[in-house]
């Protein structure tokens, strides 16, 4: 009862999404379509409600629980934030427009309205319990809560076979992913002999041998290690477990891809950080074979996605490997972070970095999906929304408005000034210059991965453009036979004008106005503090936490 | 007492036309709106040239001092106090500043715009308000690029002008205008990305990224392995824009897509923006240290190579061109040889030609461009060998063209001849150059002549032939643009200029004599600022660079540089309206 007392303040959010999808797999077997309606209102309420709650005054406090299981430090509650924030968009993304609720042209979940928007709470609540796990079992399961209700959203989204495929596939690699997680953890148990990751933190902080205060991992950590950075690089869809990305993101809605593209990637960085945090001894003096793997998975990540991407027809796919890019990129500001070992202002920067980063590509990349989303497909295919180039072409001329948010998340996608895409490479690549000129030897590896990570960037740039000139500069191609009498209109219905509003406003708001991007580093800032704060409970991890 | 806000309109001005302007209501009023907004940035920068004191005797002494600046510091990161962040050591800042050098290049720019704005009058006709509201945009790019003085300000305008040029390529271009877009945007962007490490790394290092900080920083203290990767990623990007010699290939097929505006804008002013990033940026940090004076003579040739094979180069692939226009952008690479290799002579007297050239060059090859458009509008056609004679319908047309091409040449007495003159003579007397580079540079200037002289014979003389009216020929080659109405004039409209394009050139024709007979003033008004990037910032000059710069100078030297200029200002001030 103590303990149920201690963790339930805690885990307040969480536990409001996870009831509130309860109620919504309630409200779902209902006959009502009034009821099935109100699924959207309510999980919008709920996200709302969990923002509250972690802006305001009841989350101030923060800690351990009793069994310091989970935490709540300033660095978890900032990745809350950012799901709940970036939640409320998709939730917004997949609203059902149909006058029967039973989806909106995009996304077909028949009567399901609850379920959908259940499963979708539920996987953010996954996220939720990443950024607070502190026991390698809790991490588990919140990445596979994350997870599961994913596979089901993609089968569901669609009737298609080509969705059920991308369901099926998506669901046997992440089994795939999730056995080779499992097994690296048995091996960290079996070396250490706990399931906490503070106490693995401190036992490896005790060997801390190497040059610059790094940890000594034994073989069996090391191949723990390995197995693990695989199992978290299926969840970012970073090399070499990225081949699923273009065929799932296809598949499933564009709502849904919208989704996939950013909730897995969200808990596969916020277990890597975690995961630095314990190979680093409590600190992210990493051994350097952890920043070497990092260094070659973000530079392999990021060529495949941006080779990838140039190759494709089908936008969604496009958008599938930039996000395989993207992973690269938040992987090129972790590499900093590993090389940054002891040197705590750098390493801050480079975390700093990160976290930016996944705020910037949650923000511009929903407005990409969004803008996919109100666009109508051409051909009479079974998808309703665009997918192909021809698709796209002419329609930034057409609906001068979507086209505009198109090109200013891609303009934003590739980085280019004024756009919260600039400062997010900014803040990427600033560390690790500052690294270069703090450890004088690191420079050639930073000037190397910077170089690569440039080069890439300029890589995206031919297919973001190519989108963007699509929609303006091509006129819109002559109809086909009777395949279609008339093209359907955009999708002008509120939740996603609002969603692409929102996101193109704060793209170019965090790009220009210095104060709001001020704002949110400030924010990301005071979320330093990963596993810094003196356990509220626990007195055994507390003598160890003052002898920090 | 300087106006303070007169930086700020000048690229507020133009912002804010912008936006105002994507919402006029028709075409009449984008444009007249468009052309309101560029002949009140003509005068902000007019405006500007009066408070520098350019046009009330010069006085080198003095033209290097009043830097109008004004700094809107605003740190990044969180609270300095605990320390928390890294990056809020080096904070970018809104730092606006001009002096001679950067003035000269804006007032090309603005008066460049009305000319470009006026020549689109009746030729664009499709989406027109978005072709207006996108010229405004980039014209408060390039204003931003040249008065930045913040390192990270530089390069936001820098990238900033590939949007807007990116558009005005894409839609209203020539049949290839796609592939012409994208291939710009991509090269430039490519580029730009290697200067945008460098700068990130410039500025880490020297934790500022004020223009003159990073010089000294760069020069007092980076190893000449550092400088000669940071110098490599720098020319990155300003070689791509300028262009140099290998990677020049974007230009012709942009020059030749682009609408006539487009390209006097992209030669006018966007090469510039590559040479004045070499000039104030690349030079400085690469070629220059304080402890050894002007270093790595041998990448100094290697870039003087590289100008004199684009000089040579550039001019014999424009002599076989077909087509005027593409004809006119190899010129353009030929020129900007010449342009650089004033720069790397590291000599006064080539660095005045060359900031000379750019505006030259500016002035003759957008003149060109003008007349060509004139000529593409009334024919639709720019082939060579599908015109001649045109001298004989077309005598004012004809006057113009013989006139520019003069310019560009550089006959004695237009402008074209003082700045190649200067340039080819700095080679000589380089002492990083030589005598083979000068004489190198000056064969450019003989086959120049001859392909310029060759264009003209075919086309302004001879027997009159222009191409037969084609029907549709303007849906043909798919560019709206120059759209239906133009063309439905058909033979009608193939008279002489009229008013509207008289007026355009007519401004040019004047600056281009006046610069040619009287090029002194501005010469000597830059000499101060451009000995900066000849030798280092050392110790005992960096207070008068600073100043120059714009960057912040202790009190008790900022009073005294007041008290000076406020001296030497008096007599030329008496009399004049209050400042606003």
């Amino acid at each position: 009862m103590e303990y149920l007392k201690s963790i339930v303040p805690l885990l307040l959010p969480e536990l409001l999404l996870v009831v509130a999808a309860g109620f919504l797999f309630l409200l779902g077997i209902s006959t009502k379509v009034g009821a099935r309606r109100a699924a959207p209102w309510i999980s919008l309420l709920v996200l709302g409600g969990c923002c509250w709650l972690i802006l305001g005054e009841p989350m101030k406090l923060s800690g351990f629980d009793a069994k310091g299981t989970f935490e709540v430090t300033s660095f978890s509650l900032y990745i809350k934030l950012l799901a709940c924030g970036v939640g409320i968009l998709l939730t917004l993304l997949a609203w059902p427009t149909n006058d029967d609720a039973t989806g909106n042209p995009s996304l077909n979940f028949g009567g399901d309205a609850g379920e959908f928007f259940a499963l979708m709470l539920l996987s953010l609540a996954g996220v939720l319990m990443v950024s607070g796990a502190n026991d390698m079992i809790l991490l588990f399961l919140g990445i596979e809560l994350a997870s599961i209700p994913t596979y089901i959203m993609v089968s569901v989204s669609r009737p298609t076979a080509v969705a059920q495929e991308a369901g099926l596939k998506y669901f046997f690699l992440g089994a795939l992913a999730a056995a080779l997680m499992l097994f690296g953890f048995s091996y960290l148990y079996g070396t250490t002999g706990t399931t906490s990751l503070h106490d693995i933190g401190q036992l490896l902080a005790g060997t801390q041998a190497g040059p610059a205060g790094a940890t000594v991992p034994t073989a069996w950590q090391v191949l723990a290690l390995i197995m693990l950075l695989l199992g978290f690089a299926f969840k970012l869809a970073a090399a070499p477990l990225h081949f699923y990305a273009g065929d799932v993101y296809q598949g499933a809605a564009t709502p849904v891809t919208a989704f996939l593209s950013f909730v897995p990637k969200v808990t596969g960085i916020v277990a890597i950080i975690k995961i630095m945090w314990v190979y680093g001894g409590n600190g992210f003096a990493v051994p350097e074979i952890f920043a070497k793997l990092l260094f070659a998975i973000a530079v392999i990540t990021m060529f495949a996605g941006n080779l990838l991407g140039l190759m494709q027809l089908n936008v969604k796919r496009v958008m599938a490997y930039s996000s395989v890019a993207h992973s690269g990129y938040l992987l090129v500001g972790l590499t900093a972070l590993a090389y940054a070992g002891g040197n705590g202002s750098v390493q801050n920067a480079a975390l700093q970095g990160v976290l930016f980063y996944i705020a910037a590509y949650g923000i511009m990349n929903v407005g990409v999906f969004a803008v996919l989303q109100m666009i109508p497909a051409r051909e009479g295919r079974s998808t309703t929304t665009a997918e192909t180039y021809e698709d796209l072409a002419g329609q930034g001329r057409k609906h001068i408005g979507l086209g505009l948010a198109m090109a200013v998340g891609c303009f934003s996608l590739i980085g280019l000034p004024l756009t919260v895409g600039f400062f997010g490479k900014l803040y990427l690549i600033v560390p690790a210059w500052n690294l270069a000129s703090v450890e004088p030897e690191l420079k050639g590896k930073m000037a190397w991965l910077i170089g690569l990570t440039m080069l890439n960037a300029a890589i995206s740039a031919g297919y973001y453009l190519k989108i963007v000139g699509t929609m303006f500069l091509r006129p819109e191609p002559p109809l086909f036979g009777d395949s279609v009498s008339s093209l359907p209109v955009p999708a002008r219905s509120l939740a996603p004008t609002v969603a692409v509003v929102l996101a193109t406003v704060l793209t170019l708001g965090l790009g220009t106005l210095i104060p709001a991007t001020q704002l949110l580093t400030t924010r990301v800032t005071d979320s330093l503090e990963i596993g810094r704060q003196p356990p509220l409970v626990a007195p055994d991890t507390a003598s160890v936490a003052e002898s920090r | 007492m300087q106006d303070k806000y007169s930086l700020l309109l000048l690229l507020l001005v133009p912002l804010l036309g912008a936006a105002v302007g994507a919402f006029m209501p028709s075409r009449g009023a984008a444009r007249g709106w468009a052309l309101a907004v560029s002949v009140i940035t003509l005068m902000l920068g007019v405006g500007l040239a009066w408070q520098m004191n350019l046009f009330a005797g010069i006085d080198s002494s003095l033209s290097s001092i009043e830097a109008t600046r004004q700094t809107v510091q605003l740190q990044y990161g969180a609270d300095a106090a605990n320390n928390k962040f890294a990056i809020d050591k080096i904070g970018f800042s809104f730092h606006l500043g001009l002096d001679t050098v950067s003035l000269w290049l804006v007032l090309l720019t603005v008066f460049l715009q009305p000319l470009v704005v006026l020549s689109s009058w009746d030729v664009i006709k499709d989406r027109a308000t978005e072709y207006y509201a996108w010229m405004s945009l980039l014209l408060a790019a390039m204003l931003g690029v040249f008065i930045a003085r913040d390192l990270l300000l530089f390069y936001v305008f820098f990238e900033l002008t590939l949007v807007p040029m990116f558009f005005i390529i894409g839609i209203w271009g020539g049949p290839e205008r796609r592939f012409a877009a994208g291939k710009f945007f991509l090269y430039t962007f490519t580029g730009g990305v290697f200067t945008l490490a460098a700068v990130l790394y410039l500025g880490t290092a020297a934790q500022s990224f004020d223009v003159v900080r990073v010089i000294a920083y760069a020069q007092a203290n980076l190893s000449s392995t550092e400088r000669f990767w940071v110098f490599m990623a720098l020319l990155a990007g300003f070689a791509v824009k300028v262009p140099l010699f290998p990677v020049h290939t974007w230009l012709p097929l942009a020059h030749t897509e682009a609408p006539t505006a487009g390209s006097v804008i992209l030669a006018g002013v966007l090469l510039k923006l590559g040479t004045y990033g070499l000039l104030r940026v690349a030079f400085p940090i690469g070629l220059l240290s304080t402890s050894e004076g002007v270093i790595s003579g041998g990448l100094i040739g290697l870039l003087g190579a590289l100008c004199v094979v684009g000089v040579i180069y550039g001019a014999l692939v424009a002599w076989v061109q077909k087509d005027i226009k593409k004809l006119v952008a190899y010129s353009s690479v030929s020129h900007l040889g010449f342009c650089v290799l004033g720069l790397v002579s590291l000599t006064d007297i080539g660095l005045q030609g060359s900031v000379l050239y750019m505006i030259n060059h500016g002035l003759s090859t957008g003149a060109m461009f003008l007349v060509i458009g004139m000529i593409y509008d009334r024919y639709h056609t720019r082939d060579i060998n599908a015109l001649s004679g045109l001298g004989k319908n077309m005598p004012i047309m004809s006057f113009f063209f013989i006139f520019f091409v003069m310019s560009s040449i550089g006959l004695p007495g237009t402008n074209g001849f003082v700045s190649e003159y200067l340039t080819i003579q700095s080679a000589f007397i380089s002492p990083y150059l030589g005598v083979p580079f000068g004489v190198l540079a000056a064969t450019g200037v003989v086959l120049g002549a001859i392909y310029m002289l060759h264009m003209s014979a075919k086309i302004i003389f001879g027997p009159l032939k222009v191409p037969a009216h084609e029907e549709g020929h303007g849906a043909t080659h798919g560019n709206a643009a120059v759209g239906a109405d133009s063309h439905a004039h058909g033979h009608a409209a193939k008279n002489d200029l009229n008013a509207r394009e008289i007026g355009i050139l007519v401004p040019l024709a004047i600056a281009v004599i006046w610069l040619g007979v009287r090029p002194t003033p501005i010469l000597q008004s830059m000499t101060a600022p451009l000995a900066l990037s000849r030798e280092p910032l050392s110790q005992h000059r960096s207070a008068d660079a600073a100043t120059s710069l714009g960057a912040p100078l202790p009190a008790e030297q900022r009073d005294r540089k007041s008290d000076e200029r406020l001296v030497l200002n008096t007599p030329a001030r008496v009399g004049l309206p209050e400042q606003r």
